[in-house]
């Protein structure tokens, strides 16, 4: 029994570490960053040499959602300064939250105002904000010291009228100023949205961020979930935990595995959460990964939503699916809520069916077949009127339902051959 | 099970009836109450895994994985979106599950908070401890209304309450003294799918499912809980999508479980089940309907016993079976309404199941409750204005123009629109007179 014990808390120390590791984005960009050129050292050395050159720059980090653009720029900034602790201060911008210009430049200055330790007032208004930002920008440029800007969603910040990228750029034009704009988009056209005096304040620096290449990613999962030597655990769990991990990994079934989900979610942002579903499946008894846990972090991505929604559905609510889909068939295009049941009370007539039931009831069925969203209305005009007679479309293509419709268990053998006609 | 509720009291009570009712429980806490950090956990007995398990018959594999993925203590996680049908448990689940594991949680539902201004105070409420009482004219502790601004405040507040649990962390044993446990803090929105219907929707679901990256808190867990699927929320700008977790309905088998719990007579009830479950099975599988509608029809069929404690031999089941058979047809063709006045207080449970479809058929029963004199004009002058209010403003122009169509198009486009729908004006009026019982 202690044993036992004992051995949960090692395996949960163990699971803790993995979950800690997979969570922080700083380790794991570290490793793919490592080699000379890698976007890390591109980036680095972009920016240092603006540092120390003095002079203004700007650069576009582009690539899908999860290939770690924003960790690898946190990776160069943290490591930048500690090399220059004085030289360097950042501002970060997020597209989501600000692309309002006026939203955008209080947080300018309120982050300005934190960082030299300045009280920050909070009805400023714009003008106030924005000639204070081309104050300390100034200053600091006189003071040999780089702002960098880090606009995040870089995409927001390119709609409406652009004021603040060019208000930003504008200032970096002058002489004083010693200023980085950095943008992290992940539309990979983000310049071609920028208006022309915009672009031309730009420059057309770009650094996409790719998915690396398959011996990198396999080098990488076993770099990620080994567990380290040194760590607190003891020796001979460590060492045969890894060896396990091994075995696992050089096995044919674990690389088909991997291949299945990398084809439809190919960044490591993606590959990261599937491992950490994986982790956080495994068995604290035994202590030690298996295949049955990265089959199941799998299968749980690899959900067909509307079939589960089929599944879910009562035999009324199959029976009304079927009436919409028997209407489209006779090109109805639009049908509402009356017109399905005139259908269905013909279908009735015609098999003598046993499930018939009246009217509310079936209401009730179709407004929980426009919760599930498998249908929905139309279009959105209509809300003065009720529910019974707004237009609606199945939002499932016949193929679905059938398929549907047989996975079904108890499915009446009647809505079958309907389906069939 | 959970916090229990005050009886709720209908929309026609006067204030000065529910004052004086003295069947109103007090609200739980005094008025001058200042909350704690203690207020994070759930504030009652922790449960043990078996009891949590039982209590929630055919989710058992769901209540472990959510519980795989929340992970052992102070251990960082992704998001997580829990899906599934209307009450399958989705929000008990999760709850009763906080209340297992005992730590802090904050709860935010986005029904109650209808707009992000007050789903963003009601967050930043719980986690500064501020309780909306009448010294402060019920106002939030802080004005926020747009994102940039919640997320800089809930920095703030985040780090107090990291701060504060760290250094709780340190001393007593929190089971003794009722402080939850650890150092990580949750996020909890329910009902997400309401945000849809917003209008600031676009703005603020992909800010909600980006708020793991753009806060960057390793100690702060996300947890969605939503009526509809993840492909429903699928958005064009992209993000990592949340770990999902799918609570399929119950079946049959986990229907019988959970209708036989807190039955004295278990075995009559069995049979009634045996004979009532596969026929309202066809009709909806859900189980606050069920509920409704079994409640009554289970009163008609011990009806005959004179022992409601007596377990049925076959004869007996024949003959109940036989007396309710008429009243099963009937049934399944009632909607499951739920009660009014009189059976209220004998079923306060069934009364906060109730969903939102049910406001077409609350409609009827309000109507059966007017108890005074309306002339027949005052009558048809309340018709006219419910048409009005339903017809829209092209089909009264076009019907009520009093020189004629003035657009060709206009009347091409609402003919068409119209035909449809097989319904005149003045069969939408018959169909109104009929459904007010006039």
């Amino acid at each position: 029994m202690g044993r036992e014990k004992e051995k949960e808390k090692l395996s949960e120390k163990a699971l803790n570490l993995l979950r800690s590791r997979l969570s922080d984005p700083n380790f794991i960009f570290r490793p793919l960053s490592d080699s000379p050129d890698s976007n890390y050292s591109k980036l680095k050395f972009i920016i240092s040499t603006s540092v120390t050159e003095a002079c203004n720059n700007s650069i576009l980090l582009l690539g899908p959602r999860g290939s770690g653009k924003v960790a690898v720029l946190e990776l160069v900034l943290s490591d930048l300064l500690q090399q220059y602790p004085e030289a360097i201060s950042v501002i970060r911008l997020n597209g989501l939250l600000h692309s309002d210009d006026n939203c955008a430049l209080k947080e300018i200055a309120r982050q300005l105002c934190m960082e030299h330790q300045l009280l920050f007032s909070k009805v400023a208004s714009f003008d106030d904000n924005s000639q204070f930002m081309i104050a300390m920008l100034r200053e600091c440029g006189l003071a040999h010291k780089t702002i960098i800007f880090v606009l995040d969603e870089f995409d927001f910040f390119a709609q409406g009228k652009q004021r603040l990228l060019y208000s930003l750029l504008d200032a970096m034009q002058s002489v004083n100023s010693q200023a980085v704009v950095i943008g992290v988009s992940c539309r990979l056209d983000v310049d071609q949205l920028l208006e022309k005096r915009v672009r031309s304040r730009f420059s057309h620096r770009k650094l996409l961020f790719l998915s690396p290449s398959k011996e990198d990613t396999e080098r990488f999962i076993e770099h990620i979930l080994s567990l380290p030597m040194d760590s607190s655990l003891p020796h001979n769990y460590t060492a045969e935990f890894n060896g396990r991990l091994k075995k696992l990994l050089s096995d044919e079934r674990f690389k088909e595995l991997i291949d299945t989900y990398l084809s439809f979610n190919f960044t490591i942002g993606h590959l990261v959460r599937f491992l950490f579903q994986a982790v956080s499946y495994m068995d604290l008894s035994a202590g030690f990964l298996s295949l049955g846990n990265f089959k199941t972090a799998l299968s749980s991505n690899q959900r067909q939503p509307k079939l589960e929604c089929i599944r879910d559905c009562s035999v009324l609510e199959l029976y009304m699916m079927v009436c919409m889909k028997r209407l489209e068939v006779k090109e109805q295009a639009s049908y509402n809520f009356y017109s399905v049941m005139t259908e269905y009370k013909s279908i009735h007539d015609s098999f003598q069916t046993s499930d018939y039931y009246a009217a509310n009831v079936c209401l009730r069925a179709f407004e929980h077949l426009l919760q599930c969203q498998l249908i929905s209305f139309i279009d959105n005009k209509g809300h003065n009127q009720s529910v019974e007679f707004r237009p609606v479309k199945l939002l499932i293509s016949s193929a679905e339902l059938h398929q549907g419709l047989k996975s079904y268990q108890q499915c009446p053998a009647i809505l079958l051959k309907l389906m069939d006609r | 099970m959970a916090t229990e509720e005050s009886p709720q009291v209908t929309r026609r009570a006067t204030r000065s009836y529910s004052a004086s009712n003295t069947a109103i429980e007090s609200t739980n806490l005094p008025e001058s109450y200042k909350p704690t950090i203690n207020d994070l956990g759930f504030r009652q007995q922790p449960l043990r895994l078996e009891d949590l398990l039982s209590s929630f018959p055919g989710r058992r594999s769901q209540i472990l994985e959510l519980l795989r993925l929340l992970g052992p203590l102070n251990s960082p996680m992704f998001p997580i979106l829990v899906y599934g049908g209307p009450s399958t448990g989705k929000t008990s689940v999760t709850l009763q599950v906080f209340r297992h594991l005992n730590r802090p949680f904050i709860y935010s539902s986005c029904i109650t908070c209808y707009s992000p201004r007050i789903l963003f105070e009601s967050i930043l409420n719980q986690l500064l401890f501020h309780r909306k009482d009448s010294g402060h004219s019920y106002s939030s502790v802080k004005r926020c209304e747009r994102p940039s601004d919640f997320v800089n405040y809930l920095r703030e507040a985040l780090e107090n309450v990291l701060t504060n649990l760290k250094g709780n962390s340190g001393k007593v044993s929190s089971k003794m003294s009722g402080r939850p446990d650890g150092t990580m803090v949750y996020l909890v929105f329910d009902n997400l799918e309401r945000i849809r219907d917003w209008d600031k929707s676009s703005t603020i679901l992909p800010f909600l499912f980006n708020l793991n990256d753009i806060l960057k808190m390793p100690e702060v867990g996300l947890i969605f809980i939503s009526n509809t699927s993840p492909d429903t929320y699928y958005l064009n700008i992209g993000y990592v999508e949340p770990i999902p977790l799918y609570f399929p309905d119950y079946t049959e088998d986990d229907l019988r479980h959970i209708f036989m719990a807190n039955q004295t007579n278990s075995r009559l009830y069995a049979s009634f089940l045996d004979v009532v479950l596969r026929p309202f099975c066809r009709v909806t599988r859900q189980v606050d309907e069920l509920a409704a509608a079994f409640s009554s029809l289970f009163k008609k069929y011990s009806e005959p016993l004179s022992d409601k404690e007596v377990a049925p031999n076959e004869e007996m089941k024949r003959r109940l079976f036989s007396h309710i058979r008429p009243h099963i047809a009937s049934a399944l063709n009632e909607t499951f309404q739920v009660r009014s006045q009189p059976l209220l207080k004998a079923e306060t449970n069934e009364e906060t199941k109730k969903t939102n479809s049910s406001r077409m058929l609350g409609i009827r029963e309000d109507f059966d409750k007017i108890d005074f004199h309306m002339s027949t004009s005052a009558k048809y002058l309340l018709i006219s204005a419910f048409l009005a209010s339903r017809n829209p403003a092209t089909l009264d122009a076009s019907l009520f123009d009093s020189t004629g169509v003035s657009d060709s198009r206009k009347r091409k486009r609402n003919c068409a629109y119209w035909k449809n729908f097989k319904y005149s004006p003045r069969a939408c009026y018959n169909l109104t007179l009929e459904y007010m019982g006039i």
